[in-house]
């Protein structure tokens, strides 16, 4: 006989809530609030699609690498980008069983515009040094905004970003590779990657997200904090990211394409000139640069690959 | 329906070493057994040491619920069963002029001791 069964939702609810400040990990099959399974389904098929989508506009870069060393390496970052796609949605369809839904419907939510995939993955990349600064330094945020959750009070999602994390920090090296070598290289070569730092600045500061909901409408790392899914804010891991490179930047002689960046010892945090939030709502609407070609390109393998599906079907059948 | 009988979720074990134990990885999901061994090497395997891999189709494990997992709590009353209850002996041995056999001593005679060294 359960003892669960029992109890009021009240009693659970509160049983729940001292289970998470206790510090313990919930497990897929423990009870929770729908709230908090919601904020995770939500957090971690985005994060999972992302890393999927993520790999497009590196993807682009593997024939155009310019020596088969950077190639290989590009190759083995895209691979584990898939790899992570995969962990997040096996976290993310464990949590969707109760409604009776798996990774087909995540794909279709994202088709259909339901599910978003992050901010950074709908822009242009337009040279070798793109593909560079993407390892450096938007594997670098996005290595930031993980460590910020690999505490999670969920038990799966803590564990497969233990396992992310970890190839992350060869992700970042390998950007670091690509941008110390053209840094170091010819006028050309430095021109290029001031290039690029100059047209990715503002989706670096996009990558965390608005400061608050008065932004977009909607936040839920109040909710996520609460829950302890993940610890600093939205800003908080701004102002991190600010802190970790840009003195990395300016030490390798590239500028920051903001004048009045400065880090003010009175407030004890980073000025910086705001976004452009507007432009940053429209990219959520999948308005992007290269939102549709990029859905496009899923939306066709996943239509061209129905087959195998269907093939492998017959044969479990 | 194609939902149901495409997709099986399978548990990943793998092994670093010969003398490691298994290691449980992750969850991958495969359409039999044979594809999701190569899964998991894709997955999983494609930098770390591996030396053998099991998958276990997840309807063939037995697992706890959430308040049966509350029994396995421990009372911290088992001196008697572990080495924590007879500590005293080393002292007891100094007193008779002999090292006492502790589980260090003990595990180090692993390949003939002090033989092979």
């Amino acid at each position: 006989m359960s003892i669960v069964s029992q109890i009021s939702e009240q009693e659970l609810q509160e049983q729940f809530e001292a289970r998470i400040a206790a510090g313990e990990k919930i497990e897929v099959d423990d009870w929770m609030p729908e709230e908090y399974r919601l904020a995770l389904i939500k957090l971690i098929s985005m994060h999972g699609i992302s890393e999927i989508m993520g790999a497009l506009p590196e993807k682009e870069w593997v024939p155009k690498a310019p020596t088969l060393y950077r190639k290989l390496g590009i190759m083995a970052k895209v691979q584990d980008e898939m790899g992570h796609g995969q962990l997040l949605l096996r976290v993310a369809e464990d949590l969707l069983k109760p409604y009776g839904k798996d990774r087909g419907d995540i794909m279709i939510d994202l088709f259909e515009g339901r599910l978003k995939f992050h901010n950074v993955f709908h822009m242009e990349t337009k040279s070798w040094g793109d593909a560079g600064l993407i390892g450096w330094l938007v594997d670098g945020s996005a290595i930031i905004s993980q460590t910020n959750m690999l505490g999670s009070s969920y038990g799966p999602y803590a564990r497969a970003l233990q396992r992310i994390c970890a190839e992350e920090v060869f992700h970042a090296q390998h950007g670091e590779a690509i941008i110390m070598a053209l840094a170091e290289g010819t006028p050309e070569q430095r021109a290029l990657v001031q290039d690029a730092v100059n047209r990715w600045w503002e989706s670096l500061l996009f990558f965390f997200g608005p400061a608050s909901k008065d932004t977009t409408g909607t936040s839920k790392q109040d909710l996520t904090i609460k829950y302890k899914i993940r610890v600093l804010t939205n800003e908080e891991l701004r102002q991190s990211f600010l802190t970790k490179y840009v003195p990395r930047i300016q030490s390798i002689g590239l500028t920051v394409p903001d004048p009045t960046l400065h880090f003010d010892e009175a407030q004890n945090k980073w000025i910086y000139q705001e976004p452009n939030w507007e432009y940053f709502k429209k990219i959520q609407r999948n308005e992007g640069p290269c939102s549709q070609e990029r859905l496009a390109l899923r939306r066709s393998s996943y239509e061209n690959n129905a087959w195998v599906r269907e093939a492998l079907t017959a044969l479990v059948n | 329906m194609e939902k149901q009988s495409f997709y099986q979720e399978f548990e990943v074990f793998s092994k670093r070493t010969a003398t490691a134990n298994f290691q449980h990885q992750f969850s991958l999901l495969a359409p039999n057994g044979e594809m999701a061994l190569v899964m998991a090497q894709e997955n999983f395997m494609r930098r770390e040491p591996v030396v053998d891999i099991w998958v276990v189709n997840r309807k063939h494990l037995h697992g706890l619920t959430q308040d049966s997992k509350q029994a396995l709590q421990r009372l911290d009353n088992k001196d008697y069963r572990t080495t924590k209850g007879y500590g005293y002996l080393k002292k007891k041995w100094r007193h008779y002029e002999q090292v006492m056999l502790d589980e260090k001593e003990i595990l180090s005679w692993a390949g003939g001791g002090e033989k092979n060294e």
